[in-house]
């Protein structure tokens, strides 16, 4: 096969994989709203579809462009779905065994194809000398592990504050249960926020059945504790990425460190991350706190691969 | 008299307080996303001076005061003002704070064997099991499992007690981290401050001395650098550039002669990209490369300048730089009027005719017919770059084609030697063969050479960085890791047989502890030979 025809076949892999990951997307929400057992086997049956695709066109991608595909956004971004995608079955579906949030990861999977097809497409070709290095190689491949990782555990962290709302809202309505009135007193109907007229009978746990046929997610703290697992993993890779970085910055500009953004902010990243950490060991941060960083650490993230790139520039522009 | 009226004692306690505050977890993770804020305003918000100087004068320009503003607090350079280095500063205070008193508790938990325990049955962890060998022998057995498990183990066998703990690591992992990742603080500091980083332009055959004055501008110094320059000479034998096919750049590289100040000592050297060369204390990268026109400029037969014109580049955004000209000035301030000569130079006259033909750009990669499209500018000249003509003052008083090994008459753009038909057909230039004479301005251009920028940098504390990065990393594993796990075993004498208690925790991942107990629980009533009756025992575990 010539090098058009290898490049074509991951183009069409890629889009493959897209269209599978949306696909298996819908039918994992729609597993989330209605809880059929057969939507489960399918939404993973897509996603594994998806994933295999996925590697077609990073193998192909390598074999059009005679090198390792790592070399530039669009690749970036075709291996971190895949490592995403790969992590979330793997670790959230098959091992830790929760089903139910998979929707989630394989939006952000779409997310990340539709940016990389949208905004950083580029034909497989060589790379800059500067690239040549075998630093870029552990470095970019560090990044990019620990980014799925991070990734994920920020979406979890997310699913998990959603979680904790719907949970501390069915205590509250517990707690706000009054004994039915008896004589003189009414529920005023009209009013959406009281009570339906089944909430007299007070053993019943009105607003955890409400709520678990509503969002059947998870109970928080496995949320938590997955999230924290993902984002434990994450942060020794991107910071040994970020020395990596480093050091081939020093080999290639003879400076290992140069406050250029994308090195600004993958610190910053590294810090609010430290600061999770920190944070789910401080007592009065543990929990809402603790996640509220990781949010702001998820943010950091995205700007960190997509805006620096995008709008920011500089040195790493190369590799957009 | 209350203590609290000693003013001694109250600046005690304000000290012990804000020593405490400093000390707290909390002022940590607040410090920390402090640091990450100042990061935010410095690597995106505005330009910084480092490394984008332009940008920065440009805001100036456009906003006058709110620039002189943010330079006064400087916002231009967040990563070198006073409150990152003040953040900095009180990250680092209060991580020592922290480790000091972390790393004390360490040494004397070191020191300590593990303490023996009462009540086993109050352990998060606890299971019974019958056993026939003695209470000291099962004891005794006891402790051998827990050590062959690696954990660390006290032994009292006439009370038939053991007490183990595993997983100090973890603490001893948290703080290589932490005073690895202070370490790592203090040699960038170090480092930076001593040391200097330039730019320094060669063009082939010609020799540089690492010295101030010789960067031209290209220089930033670190704070407490103490003006000792190396005075490395370096001598550019050759440079290379390759390409591919396609006309993408393969490699750069510089083949250097290098020697010391004083010259005893010398060496060869090629420099490649991401292939650096150390030598007499320096570094040396290879950093940019471009053309030097070699031109001699003469009024009648005065030399007014002779050597290369160091060239750039200015290409259009989404064009490719090797297909486009490469321009340069000569400036000859001491003639009245000022004279300004804008050059336009075609490496590769071949490969720009054929980008003309086809209307496709090709780059230009080889010293093929090179050729000088000029503009002779008189006036003023106000421009101080380098590289740059500021025609503001002046005006174009003629222009024409100069290809390799002419001569040309600049006040009529004419060519007085020189064979014109060197260049392709579509490019045509006036002879005038008998204008020159005395006092008639002439320019010819024996040669194109290259030339090769070097970044020199001198930064002592490389190796540190790396050390503490790597300790950073190996550090950060077992912290995040490894679980501090404490076991106790105790054995008395149930008639015949041997009543085993083992009880325990895990501080951390408590989950794969509830696995673990289960496993030593067995392998210590094994070895100490189990007694099968123990169905009570299995419903008082759970």
């Amino acid at each position: 096969m010539t090098t058009e025809q290898w490049s074509q076949l991951s183009s069409d892999a890629f889009n493959a994989a897209l269209f599978a990951y949306i696909g298996a997307m819908l039918v994992s929400f729609a597993y989330l709203a209605f809880r059929k057992e057969r939507l489960h086997t399918a939404a993973t049956a897509i996603g594994i579809i998806g994933l295999l695709a996925n590697g077609v066109s990073i193998i192909t991608r390598a074999i059009a462009a005679g090198r390792t595909p790592w070399g530039n956004m669009y690749e970036y971004s075709s291996l971190l779905t895949f490592l995403m995608v790969l992590g979330y079955l793997w670790i959230v579906e098959a091992r830790a065994r929760v089903r139910t949030v998979g929707g989630f990861v394989y939006a952000l999977a779409v997310f990340t194809m539709a940016m990389a097809v949208s905004f950083f497409y580029v034909g497989p070709a060589a790379l800059m000398p500067a690239l040549n290095s075998y630093w870029r190689q552990i470095h970019v491949t560090s990044m990019i592990v620990a980014s799925s990782l991070l990734g994920i555990g920020c979406l979890l962290t997310i699913v998990y504050l959603v979680k904790l709302s719907s949970e501390r809202r069915s205590t509250a309505r517990l707690a706000a249960q009054v004994p039915p009135p008896i004589m003189g007193a009414s529920v005023d109907t009209s009013d959406p926020s009281s009570p339906p007229d089944y909430a007299g009978a007070g053993d019943e746990p009105v607003g955890n059945v409400e709520q678990d046929r509503r969002i059947g997610l998870p109970p928080s703290a496995t949320l938590d504790a997955l999230a924290y697992r993902f984002i434990r993993f994450g942060f020794p890779v991107w910071t040994f990425g970020v020395i990596c970085g480093a050091i081939w910055a020093q080999q290639t500009w003879g400076r290992y460190w140069g406050w250029d953004p994308k090195e600004t902010w993958s610190f910053i990243t590294w810090v609010i991350f430290a600061g999770y950490l920190h944070a789910r060991a401080t007592a009065g941060w543990k929990g809402v706190r603790a996640a509220a960083v990781a949010l702001v650490g998820f943010v950091s993230l995205l700007i960190t691969y997509y805006a620096v790139n995008l709008w920011i520039g500089q040195l790493h522009t190369y590799a957009t | 008299m209350s203590s609290s009226d000693v003013p001694g004692a109250r600046l005690r306690r304000s000290v012990a307080l804000v020593w405490r505050t400093l000390r707290s977890m909390r002022t940590a993770v607040i410090l920390l996303l402090m640091l990450a804020a100042a990061s935010v305003v410095g690597g995106t918000i505005f330009p910084q001076l480092p490394n984008s100087a332009p940008r920065v004068a440009r805001f100036m320009v456009d906003h006058p005061f709110w620039g002189k503003a943010l330079q006064a607090a400087g916002f231009f350079d967040v990563f070198g003002s006073w409150w990152f280095a003040l953040i900095t500063a009180l990250l680092f205070v209060s991580l020592v704070a922290c480790l000091i008193p972390r790393s004390r508790a360490m040494i004397r938990t070191a020191r300590q064997r593990p303490i023996q325990a009462r009540e086993l049955e109050s352990f998060p962890s606890y299971a019974e099991r019958r056993v026939a060998a003695s209470p000291p022998e099962a004891a005794g057995k006891a402790a051998s499992v827990l050590r062959r498990k690696r954990y660390r183990v006290e032994l009292d066998e006439r009370g038939g007690a053991v007490a183990a703990e595993k997983g100090a690591l973890r603490e001893v992992g948290s703080l290589v981290f932490h005073w690895a990742f202070l370490l790592l603080l203090v040699a960038v500091i170090f480092g930076k401050g001593t040391g200097y980083v330039g730019h320094a332009t060669i063009v082939e055959g010609s020799g540089w001395t690492d010295a101030r004055l010789n960067y031209d501008g290209q220089l930033r110094t670190g704070r407490f650098f103490d003006g000792g320059f190396s005075g490395t000479q370096i001598t550019l034998e050759d440079f290379n550039d390759a390409y591919r096919d396609t006309g993408q750049p393969m490699d750069y590289r510089s083949t250097l002669d290098l020697a010391n100040a004083d010259g005893s000592v010398t060496r060869t050297a090629e420099v490649r990209i991401n292939h650096p060369v150390m030598f007499n204390g320096i570094r040396i990268f290879q950093y940019g490369y471009g053309w030097a026109a070699m031109v001699r400029v003469a009024e009648g037969n005065e030399v007014l300048f002779d050597g290369p014109v160091i060239l750039g580049q200015d290409t259009p955004k989404g064009e490719n730089p090797l297909a486009q000209p490469w321009i340069g000035t000569v400036k000859l301030p001491t003639l009245r009027p000022q004279v300004g000569i804008a050059l336009e130079v075609f490496p590769d006259a071949e490969a720009y005719f054929r980008s003309i033909q086809t209307g496709v750009p090709q780059p230009m990669t080889q010293d093929n017919a090179p050729f000088i499209d000029y503009q002779v500018w008189e006036g003023k000249l106000v421009d101080n770059s380098l590289t740059g003509l500021d025609t503001r003052f002046m005006r174009l008083t003629s222009s024409g084609l100069l290809g390799q090994g002419w001569t040309v008459n600049l006040e009529r753009g004419c060519v007085v030697t020189g064979t014109t038909g060197a260049l392709p057909g579509a490019l045509s230039s006036v002879t005038c063969p008998h204008a020159s004479g005395p006092g008639v301005l002439t320019m010819s251009f024996p040669e194109l050479r290259q030339y090769t920028t070097l970044q020199i940098s001198r930064d002592a504390s490389v190796p540190y960085v790396l050390g503490a990065a790597i300790l950073i990393v190996l550090g950060l594993l077992p912290a995040l890791y490894v679980s501090r796990r404490k076991v106790w075993v105790r054995a008395r004498a149930d008639g015949m047989a041997t009543i085993l208690q083992v009880g325990g925790f895990s501080l951390q991942r408590k989950d794969r502890f509830d696995e673990e107990f289960a496993g030593l629980v067995a392998a210590v009533s094994d070895a100490a030979g189990p007694v099968l009756d123990h169905a009570t025992e299995e419903a008082r575990a759970r």
